[in-house]
């Protein structure tokens, strides 16, 4: 890691950007928005119908819309983004010892951005309208 | 702890509700991606077993977090980008908590019963 800058100058001249106020209005920005995503996805699923009905039929016809697959691609990447970088506020504020943040950080960003593949996954690696038939075809053709 | 005001209680509540959800995002994330195993994979397994009451309740509990996060965070958006928010920072507070009421009464006449009356 290089050295901590020691003047306004030497600050200035390595964080020419500044990421941390970057970051700030991102939260803002995307919390926005999340505020509508967010009500209408719960709406939709938890308020509209009984969300005891929700089964794999539900969620694959839902998922076979390409209207639901950009909507909740939105949802994905900006609750993903936003709730990461809360929970690195939160570490930051509550945890001292350098290693456990580090630790902490790595753990939560890693399982973090594999969700978020998975979810990109599953909104569009499938057409979940042939997928029961893909699914008996792989179990013959190998 | 800092015995603060309604800012202070603001500000914890906004943490507890954010870490929360976020955890819970990345559970939902997974246990939706189980889709991907295919109608005869384990989504419906997981689904039956998060349909279970105490999990419904849990529910409840994510929607009103949800709520609540959101509108604090209207409040702070109004308190960083206006010139009379956080002036008005306290009154904004008991404003989102009863809207937050007042969203959440009818989702609890709406699911409640549906999980008094049990199973689907």
């Amino acid at each position: 890691m290089a050295a901590r800058p020691r003047t306004l100058e030497q600050a200035r001249a390595t964080y020419d950007t500044n990421r941390e106020l970057a970051w700030w209005v991102f939260m803002r920005i995307s919390g926005f928005l999340l505020i509508f995503l967010v009500f209408a996805h719960i709406f939709f699923n938890n308020i509209q119908i009984n969300v005891a009905t929700v089964d794999y039929a539900y969620v694959a016809q839902r998922l076979s819309k390409a209207w639901v697959k950009v909507y909740e691609s939105f949802l994905l990447g900006l609750a993903m983004l936003h709730g990461t970088n809360g929970l690195r506020y939160s570490i930051e504020d509550y945890f001292k010892r350098p290693s456990t943040r580090f630790w902490l950080k790595a753990v939560v960003f890693t399982v973090a951005a594999a969700l978020f593949v998975i979810g990109v996954m599953a909104l569009w690696a499938f057409s979940y309208q042939q997928m029961g038939d893909a699914i008996n075809a792989a179990g013959h053709g190998g | 702890m800092y015995r603060g005001r309604e800012g202070q209680w603001a500000f914890v509540l906004h943490r507890v509700t954010g870490v929360a959800l976020a955890l819970y995002l990345l559970l939902h994330v997974f246990d939706v991606g189980l889709v991907m195993y295919g109608p005869k994979g384990p989504f419906n397994v997981f689904l039956a077993f998060y349909h279970q009451w105490p999990f419904r309740i849990g529910l409840i509990l994510v929607m009103a977090a949800v709520v609540y996060h959101g509108l604090n965070g209207l409040r702070i958006i109004l308190m960083d980008f206006t010139s009379w928010g956080i002036r008005y920072q306290r009154g904004l507070w008991y404003g989102v908590l009863a809207l937050t009421t007042v969203i959440g009464i009818p989702i609890l006449i709406k699911v409640v019963p549906e999980i008094l009356a049990g199973k689907a």
